[in-house]
């Protein structure tokens, strides 16, 4: 037998590593789906930007839905559990994630979460991510729809950008349109510069403290 | 806006692969990242910098590797570049769902990587 090849003390070696940081997430997210689909529960996430009504719009769903549905919810936010306990006085179980520092919920993070319900007794979950238009669009968390929430009081420019996020989005809801005129922001004018992105999203628009269009998002839901 | 984070897993998992094969110092990584991720590549740089200091990653040459986005349509069966919208309000090219043969509807094949392909070590 010929002798061991070895390295020798300071010898340049290419290593393969082939990883794959964004596909470690969509295998988790994966995992989730398939958990939940086990299940026979429906994930939803909601995203958008702070304080364009992503907690609202959810309050206003389980309302709408809470005869039809066995509904929970999973709250992401930095800090606090102030909207998710607006969301769980209407009686539905809610999982606050804080997320520290992150900007957006990931994959792992909802798989903890998950761990925290009774999958047996649920058909529908809302995961309300971060506010945030950028980077919840990288991170599929397991869902089967994808809800982006903006309102006229970010004024008229909030598609064009971020154009990125609504790519990656079955629904796309415009928000507080009572106050619109006040705003002077053209709703038909953002809806169109959504279909010009993504022609596949459905768009509803809706004053989610009066319930206005809800129903709408319900049935582009499908649900 | 989450570079950070993904730069530093990207760092510690060379660190752990350069360990599992007793290199004394990492001389490079090339990292292949989609050009519809949403990571901005000059941030990933800067972070690598930040985070690869008092490592045995300290000094190494960052490569990156862009990969263009591949697309593919339900109607015509296209599958390949991306239809980029060239309003000029939005200043950068922005990638759009639009079928750029048929104008229908496509689905993202290609371009969401942010993959570690290599590193070089030193033993």
């Amino acid at each position: 037998m010929k002798e061991v090849v070895k390295a020798e003390e300071g010898e340049v070696f290419d290593i393969e590593l082939e990883a794959d940081i964004l596909k470690a997430n969509e295998k988790l997210a994966t995992e989730n789906r398939e958990l939940l689909r086990k299940h026979g529960v429906q994930a939803i996430d909601v995203m958008g930007a702070i304080g364009s009504g992503k907690t609202s719009l959810i309050e206003k769903l389980v309302q709408e839905l809470k005869e039809k549905y066995r509904m929970a919810a999973f709250k992401g936010d930095l800090t606090t559990t102030i909207d998710a306990e607006l969301i769980a006085r209407h009686g539905v179980e809610v999982v606050p994630i804080n997320t520290g520092k992150e900007c957006h919920l990931d994959a792992n993070l909802v798989r903890k979460a998950l761990q925290r319900l009774d999958l047996n007794s649920l058909d529908l979950l809302f995961i309300e991510n971060v506010g945030n238009l950028i980077c919840p669009a990288e991170f599929p968390l397991g869902s089967e729809k994808r809800v982006v929430v903006i309102s006229v009081t970010e004024g008229p420019y909030m598609v064009v950008k971020h154009p990125f996020i609504f790519m990656n989005t079955d629904v796309v809801v415009i928000n507080k349109v009572d106050l619109a005129q006040a705003m002077r922001v053209d709703v038909r004018k953002l809806e169109a510069d959504v279909k010009r992105i993504n022609p596949n999203a459905r768009v509803a628009v809706t004053n989610c403290r009066s319930g206005e269009g809800v129903g709408k998002v319900v049935k582009a839901l499908g649900l | 806006m989450h570079e950070y984070s993904m730069t530093s897993q990207i760092v510690e998992s060379v660190l752990e692969e350069a360990k599992k094969h007793n290199a004394k110092k990492v001389d490079g990584v090339h990292l292949v990242i989609g050009k519809l991720t949403f990571l901005g590549l000059e941030q990933v740089r800067f972070a690598y910098e930040i985070l690869v200091k008092n490592t045995i990653m300290e000094g190494s040459k960052l490569h990156i590797e862009e990969k263009d986005g591949v697309v593919k349509c339900s109607k015509c069966s296209y599958e390949g570049d991306v239809k980029y919208e060239d309003d000029p309000t939005y200043h950068i090219p922005t990638p759009t769902l639009h079928c750029s043969k048929c104008g229908g509807v496509v689905e993202i094949v290609g371009g969401k990587e942010c993959l570690i392909k290599s590193a070089k070590i030193i033993v």
